[in-house]
């Protein structure tokens, strides 16, 4: 008979926890990626396999860079740089100029996630800042179409819808937000006479829907405020791009929303803690 | 408490074990009990004395305070303060056993003549000489939380288990129906109420139709059965009350169904409480089982009644394991509010690394009293205690939904914890 050792363990409860890891998390929203890129060369898009090569490989360098710099153990095992790498590709105009890549990862790891903090301390998608940071620093490489969203892209459309259905299975984010943000995004463009139904419209909208509200660390605490925030950020991307859906335009609108964050997890909070608690001193 | 309807975790139930062995038998007297005295009561023995199973071995000296037996034939040995299972110290009567083993008997004394017409008033005079509390974790005096819930309309028995492993409510009420329902009648008639609701998760089907079943033939037309869905920690005290009664909730009481049994078994067969049905389970203990077992029986002789464990434990618990305690010491002696002990191996009992938390809001969407336990650990973990009271930290139940979720693994109770301890330190001085 086996005796109880006297080296127990005592911790605070609960003593059970359930399977979700943050590496879990990470590594499955890398495999809701890997249809478009399965799909890019069947469309003729090869060199998105190239820009995420570049990517990948200067992203893992940049990590590693990252942890020496800021003091920390790389935690490539969590698959947050890999996804920053995969949706940057994802996010890369046509014919971009390698170094931009290179750049793009540098500023999405060491300035958009690193210089915040690190995992979950950043205010700013690290890929959409990184983005942005690109558009503004260099325009006239940055304005040329995605390399998803070329007319006539049928494969990369089914991709991404696959890639959609993925991502609502793993059932990591609101299910709903994706489908607010498409909807409104369609709205606003029914409204301002700019819907033509395009592939290539589809694609930018899908892109951004799948990829860009999956990100816990930039969206609010609570339900409710994330939707709200994807219909903000659709809203915005209809003002900021009055010529139709642009998938930059839509970035800088999910930044934009990204500052609204702290507020939106002020104005919409559960309902347990919307009464304000005694204050000090006073007899509870 | 703001509270969401429904919410909660499916957790996997692990009580089939259990449940493989629903006869609830009663093992052989360890060599010695140490029965714990609580506040309030102080003990009527000396050492050196011989007792008998039943025989009062602390007398009340308060009001609130009840009556404490010995819970087997022996001699009163040291009389001390030991360490208990909560991690503080209580008063305890040491009784050794003498001679052999012998189980413990099933039916104390004769049936009481006339009980079923006792008056309402004699009832809690009743159970605080039977040294009768509430087998939760409260362990509260049933004649004082009657007392405190004066004027209340309806008794509210529950059957209700929602942690994993924990059956012995499930197997008592399957075992003895008709003297449960007797002791809620009996608790409805000292609490002068109107109605009875038996509280029972709805994957017990086979208990709701027992209890249906004997409710209609008793022709009790104020008593019913409702499900409770079989969610965690749905069916706690808390919850149920707020979820059934809402603004009115202050017009009834919740007893576990072991007290109603124990009430039942006091008023009709003049039986002292000094046993309760605990389960002994986890993946470690060789035959995992409810049983009956006498108060102040240690840990470690509890698990050697189900045959001792099969492999070395990481974690020996007392209660559920999402808001149970892990003990160290397994002398600890079981007490009435004991209604399970687990000992899990290190594979189920892990321990994990921390990480930063990724505001997945898993823990908001599955806290079943809406608060935010991001935002009140992100406060904790900055100190800023004023911030977590804002975001509902006082309002936390410690159901451990927050922790079990938690892709990040963060102490979430242990900052809530220390939020909340905070708060008292301030409020309280």
């Amino acid at each position: 008979m086996v005796e109880v050792a006297a080296s127990l363990v005592t911790t605070l409860p609960p003593h059970i926890f359930g399977s979700d890891s943050v590496a879990r998390r990470g590594w499955r929203q890398i495999v809701a990626a890997l249809p478009v890129f399965v799909a890019a060369p069947l469309a003729g898009k090869a060199e998105l396999l190239h820009v995420l090569l570049l990517s990948l490989v200067s992203a893992v360098a940049f990590e590693f860079l990252a942890a020496k710099i800021f003091f920390k153990k790389e935690k490539l095992r969590t698959g947050e740089t890999v996804l920053i790498a995969v949706l940057f590709a994802l996010l890369a105009p046509r014919a971009c100029p390698a170094e931009l890549i290179v750049l793009g990862n540098f500023f999405a790891i060491v300035a958009g996630r690193e210089f915040f903090g690190g995992s979950g301390s950043y205010l700013f998608h690290p890929v959409l800042l990184a983005r942005v940071f690109l558009q503004v620093s260099f325009p006239s490489a940055m304005t040329e179409p995605l390399v998803l969203d070329a007319t006539g892209a049928w494969p990369i459309f089914g991709a991404l819808i696959l890639s959609g259905v993925i991502h609502l299975k793993q059932n990591q984010g609101y299910r709903e937000v994706p489908f607010i943000f498409i909807a409104i995004a369609v709205v606003c463009a029914v409204a301002a006479g700019q819907y033509e139904g395009t592939v290539a419209f589809w694609n930018g909208v899908l892109l951004i829907a799948a990829f860009f509200f999956s990100d816990p660390v930039a969206t609010p605490l609570t339900r409710r405020g994330t939707r709200w925030f994807a219909a903000g950020a659709a809203i915005l991307s209809a003002l900021l791009a009055p010529g139709g859906f642009s998938a930059s335009a839509a970035a800088f609108s999910i930044l934009l929303m990204n500052l609204l964050i702290p507020w939106l997890d002020l104005w919409i909070r559960p309902a347990g803690c919307r009464s304000r608690e005694p204050k000090r001193g006073h007899s509870s | 408490m703001s509270l969401r309807k429904s919410t909660g975790l499916r957790l996997e139930r692990k009580k089939d074990a259990s449940l493989l062995n629903w006869n609830l038998k009663r093992p052989l007297s360890p060599a010695k009990v140490r029965v714990v005295i609580p506040s309030g009561s102080l003990p009527c023995v000396a050492e050196h004395e011989s007792v008998q199973t039943g025989m009062k071995i602390a007398a009340s000296q308060t009001t609130d305070g009840v009556a404490v037996h010995a819970s087997m034939p022996g001699v009163i040995g040291k009389i001390e303060r030991v360490s208990d299972a909560s991690g503080g110290s209580s008063l305890t009567v040491e009784i050794r056993r003498q001679g052999e083993p012998r189980p413990a008997p099933a039916n104390f004394t004769e049936t009481r003549k006339g009980w079923e017409q006792i008056p309402a008033a004699e009832l809690p005079e009743i159970f605080r000489q039977a040294g009768l509390v509430t087998t939760d974790a409260a362990m509260e005096p049933v004649h004082a939380k009657l007392r405190r819930h004066s004027g209340v309309r309806t008794i509210v028995v529950n059957v209700c288990e929602p942690e994993p492993y924990i059956t012995c409510e499930q197997i008592l009420t399957q075992s003895h129906p008709v003297e449960i329902l007797r002791g809620a009648e009996l608790l409805k008639k000292a609490a002068c109420a109107a109605r009875i609701v038996f509280a029972v998760e709805e994957c017990n089907s086979e208990v709701i139709e027992l209890l249906k079943s004997k409710i209609y033939f008793l022709k009790w037309d104020y008593a019913e059965v409702r499900s409770v869905p079989a969610r965690y920690p749905q069916g706690l005290e808390s919850l149920l009350l707020e979820e059934w009664f809402g603004e009115k909730k202050d017009e009834a009481v919740i007893f576990p169904a072991s007290t109603a049994f124990a009430v039942y078994e006091a008023v009709a067969h003049q039986k002292p409480f000094y046993e309760r049905v605990v389960t002994v389970g986890g993946e470690c203990v060789v035959e995992p089982r409810s049983l009956w077992l006498p108060l102040g029986i240690s840990f470690q002789d509890a698990i050697q009644t189900c045959k001792g464990v099969m492999r070395e434990p990481r974690k020996v618990i007392l209660g559920g394991p999402m808001a149970g305690t892990a003990q160290s010491d397994l002398a600890v002696p079981v007490t009435a509010g004991t209604a399970a002990i687990l000992a899990l191996p290190k594979e189920i009992a892990k321990e994990e690394v921390p990480e930063p938390c990724l505001r997945c809001k898993r823990c908001v969407d599955t806290c079943p009293v809406a608060v935010s336990p991001a935002m009140i650990t992100l406060a904790a973990e900055q100190k800023e205690y004023e911030i977590a009271q804002a975001w509902g930290a006082s309002r936390c139940i410690e159901c451990g939904n927050c922790a079990y979720v938690c892709p990040s693994k963060r102490p979430m109770l242990a900052l809530i914890h220390a939020a909340k301890s905070f708060r008292e330190a301030v409020f309280h001085g």
